[in-house]
């Protein structure tokens, strides 16, 4: 088929704009990450100013990068993919252009109203009221022009990546939902409606999902979709496949309350919480291994291909962060790890190793098919890879000294039963692990931007897709 | 009684509907999950599963793919 035809036949334009759109945030979003690390290694950072200060900036970062970057390349690479494995074109392109305004929409919104202070309190869900209705829509939106691609399909089968998809639009829509329940009191002010021990469940029965179903279920879309094309090579095992879809699907809603051990929640929740986190490190590592062994026999490949770099790496990375996890779930560790910069360095673990770099390596395959045409430098793409990688390292590696340190700093008291060390001493023996943070955070930042210059160049030295778009406009 | 006994013992008449309720989605769940195991693992649907293995890259083939 002729370039012209799959330009006809496909909705690439809203793709397009949703890739570009992603590598943006993505630039953006880890570069708030790093003021706000700085702040917590030099706090005159803060400049005594409201706007600017941790507690705002903060949720701006994190939202940044989880829903600006995050979920510009997943819907990205799900428009794309569910089109190019059903073999049809998208159900709508119009709701694909309302998909991508309104979730642009909904980015502006955060971008103002987080750093004016306005927030519901919770974590990964502070936008207030009107915008979580607005997130609603759009989020439905999406899942219905997905789902309705694949009712449409010309194949028999609805490849994992798609189960994968649909799976993280059906929870992360029911998560949404009742997580954000909660009593308007003005337009930029409301209350949930669950309270005491029941609002910490319900928080960390979403917040543990967003990172099962969004940062994980959809990524693994990605990567079940990417990995073969990249590679070229079917995936390792297709029945690993769907058992790991399946185990993730049952496993991943049980295990928010490994958030909450030793607090008012009943004992056995976080001992349930716990046990089925370590009982899905069985499906966890399954996938990572299915992933990764879809290179085998062809491992050579890794040496010249620096986008299947990206996409290996991040297998490695989900493998480590899903055995830390369940690691750090379990009451014993969780008792020196719980509240410490360990659970940060965890976190980043998953959304520097993981998830940014399972998302560069798709993207990077994205601008090649849809401008048709290779990457500017290849040369830019391996500094990227190496700068991530450094970065991502860095950053954990300071994050686990110190959350180590703050855990037996805290725990530590002397023969008379009195704590040794202060609060206060704690914070300023974290200084140097800040500085090596906000260090790691500026490197992976900086290869951010070297993606975002790499891809800009790619697409204006692609004039043959001009071409290839106007000929399928007059056709 | 012995200790094992005493560790699963319930009040069946304290349950809750609550209680009830998850305790229906938990047993579901955990069938649901043998049923998938067995289905999967089954020698029978090996060549059935494994073959959606290339989906990706039956794609029509078109000059992108083929670069």
């Amino acid at each position: 088929m002729e370039a012209t035809q799959v330009e006809q036949k496909y909705s690439f334009d809203v793709v397009r704009w949703f890739s570009i759109a992603a590598v943006v945030y993505l630039v953006v979003g880890t570069l708030v990450g790093v003021y706000v690390a700085s702040e917590l290694a030099w706090p005159w950072l803060n400049m005594d100013s409201p706007y600017l200060s941790f507690g705002r900036l903060r949720p701006l970062h994190t939202n940044a990068v989880i829903f600006a970057f995050g979920g510009c390349a997943l819907m990205a690479t799900a428009y794309y993919s569910v089109q190019r494995t059903c073999g049809v074109r998208l159900f709508s392109d119009a709701l694909g252009w309302f998909t991508f305004w309104g979730w642009n929409v909904i980015i502006v919104l955060a971008v103002i109203t987080l750093p004016l202070g306005f927030t519901s309190g919770k974590e990964y869900a502070e936008l207030e009221w009107p915008v979580d209705i607005l997130i609603a829509v759009v989020w439905l939106s999406f899942s219905f022009n997905f789902i309705m691609t694949v009712a449409k399909r010309k194949t028999s089968h609805i490849y994992v990546s798609n189960w994968f998809f649909m799976g993280m639009m059906v929870m992360i829509t029911y998560l949404h939902v009742v997580n954000s329940l909660a009593i308007p009191v003005t337009l930029f002010k409301s209350y949930s409606i669950f309270s005491g021990v029941q609002d910490a469940m319900i928080q960390w029965w979403w917040g543990h999902n967003a990172v099962g179903f969004y940062l994980t279920a959809g990524f693994l879309g990605i990567m079940y979709y990417f990995v073969p094309k990249q590679a070229g090579r079917p995936v390792f095992s297709y029945r690993l496949s769907v058992l790991h879809f399946w185990a993730l699907m049952f496993g991943y809603v049980w295990l928010g309350a490994h958030h909450l051990q030793y607090t008012a929640l009943p004992d056995w929740t976080g001992s349930l919480g716990a046990a089925v986190s370590l009982a899905m490190i069985i499906p966890s590592w399954g996938g990572a291994i299915n992933g990764m062994m879809t290179l085998s026999g062809a491992w050579d490949k890794l040496r010249d291909d620096y986008i299947l770099r990206f996409l290996i790496m991040s297998l490695a990375f989900y493998a480590m962060s899903t055995f830390e996890g369940p690691v750090m779930s379990s009451k014993t560790v969780n008792a020196l790890s719980h509240y410490t910069d360990w659970t940060v360095g965890h976190v980043h673990s998953g959304a520097l190793g993981w998830v940014v770099m399972v998302a560069a390596g798709a993207l990077y395959h994205l601008v090649q098919k849809l401008w048709n045409t290779e990457m500017y430098s290849a040369k830019l793409v391996n500094l990227h890879f190496w700068m991530a990688t450094i970065g991502a390292v860095v950053y954990i590696t300071a994050m686990w000294v110190s959350g180590i340190m703050q855990g037996l700093m805290w725990r530590d008291y002397d023969e008379f039963g009195t704590l040794t060390y202060t609060f206060a001493e704690s914070v300023a023996a974290m200084h140097p692990y800040y500085a090596m943070r906000a260090i790691g955070g500026m490197i992976f930042w900086a290869g951010a931007v070297v993606m975002l210059y790499n891809v800009v160049m790619t697409v204006r030295k692609a004039p043959a897709t001009s071409t290839v778009r106007a000929a399928a406009a007059r056709a | 009684m012995n200790k094992l006994q005493e560790y699963f013992h319930t009040d069946w008449a304290a349950m809750t509907l609550h209680d009830w309720i998850g305790l229906l989605l938990t047993v579901t769940v955990f069938l649901a999950l043998i049923y998938v195991y067995a289905y999967v693992l089954h020698p029978k649907n090996r060549e059935k599963l494994e073959s959606q293995r290339r989906l990706p890259d039956d794609e029509e083939p078109d000059s992108e793919d083929k670069k």
